[in-house]
């Protein structure tokens, strides 16, 4: 497989993942897009083999490492320093209890944790992922600059 | 570290691609080294010199830190 062409494929995953999380959002079925995502991962890293075009060496390896190792280093600051506030949140209130109970007086508090409150704490995640996503990308595009990757090539196509 | 890479491809009539073929990287990486942006390893230094047909010295010359700064 050419590399345009894998690249083209991971668009069309990529659409097609979407989609399946509209239709898993619709039919109140996590399950269907943690399947969907996994498989859809799997099978990207199947195909990548299958690329004619050498993607991978020594430097790219070093730039991934480097790139890698940095988005550790400051992510794990910004991690910390969140779950921090978090935690002083969670020991501001009486330990070992529910939620507050905002119900009306009288009633029951309920007895697990409410949905919406599990999806802000998804959506939380999903934006400290993009955060790291984000300081990857851009250590990525800073060692790749510093290692030549965006020189003048006499033989760029 | 400087190198000859660019006067051996020509001797040797050799695109960046034929020569990253040759060694199994990528031609981006031949040019990052041709440039002297990247370091190769031994590894791939020898492969470079074993593909001219030469020794690596003959290729690849340790540059000074000073020296270095003075050509930037």
């Amino acid at each position: 497989m050419k590399r345009n062409t894998f690249y083209l494929l991971v668009g069309i995953v990529a659409l097609i993942e979407v989609g399946i999380f509209w239709l898993s959002v619709e039919a109140e079925r996590p399950i269907l897009i943690q399947v969907a995502f996994v498989l859809g991962v799997i099978l990207l890293y199947a195909v990548r083999r299958t690329v004619e075009e050498r993607m991978e060496d020594e430097r790219t390896a070093m730039i991934t490492q480097k790139a890698a190792l940095r988005t550790l280093e400051t992510f794990w600051v910004a991690f910390f320093a969140i779950s921090l506030g978090s935690a002083v949140v969670a020991f501001s209130r009486p330990l070992g209890l529910r939620p507050p109970h905002l119900g009306p007086p009288g009633t029951a508090p309920p007895d697990m944790l409410e949905l919406p409150f599990i999806g802000g704490f998804a959506l939380f995640q999903m934006a400290l992922l993009c955060l790291m996503i984000f300081l990857y990308v851009g250590f990525r595009v800073y060692y790749a600059r510093k290692y030549g990757d965006w020189d003048t090539d006499e033989e760029q196509d | 570290m400087k190198n000859k890479i660019k006067v051996f491809r020509a001797m040797h009539d050799m695109t960046q691609e034929e020569l990253a073929d040759r060694i199994r990287v990528t031609r981006r990486t031949i040019n990052s080294i041709e440039r002297g942006k990247y370091n190769p390893s031994i590894e791939v230094a020898y492969n470079i010199a074993k593909t001219f047909g030469v020794a690596i010295e003959e290729i690849f010359c340790f540059e000074d830190d000073e020296d270095a700064e003075a050509r930037r």
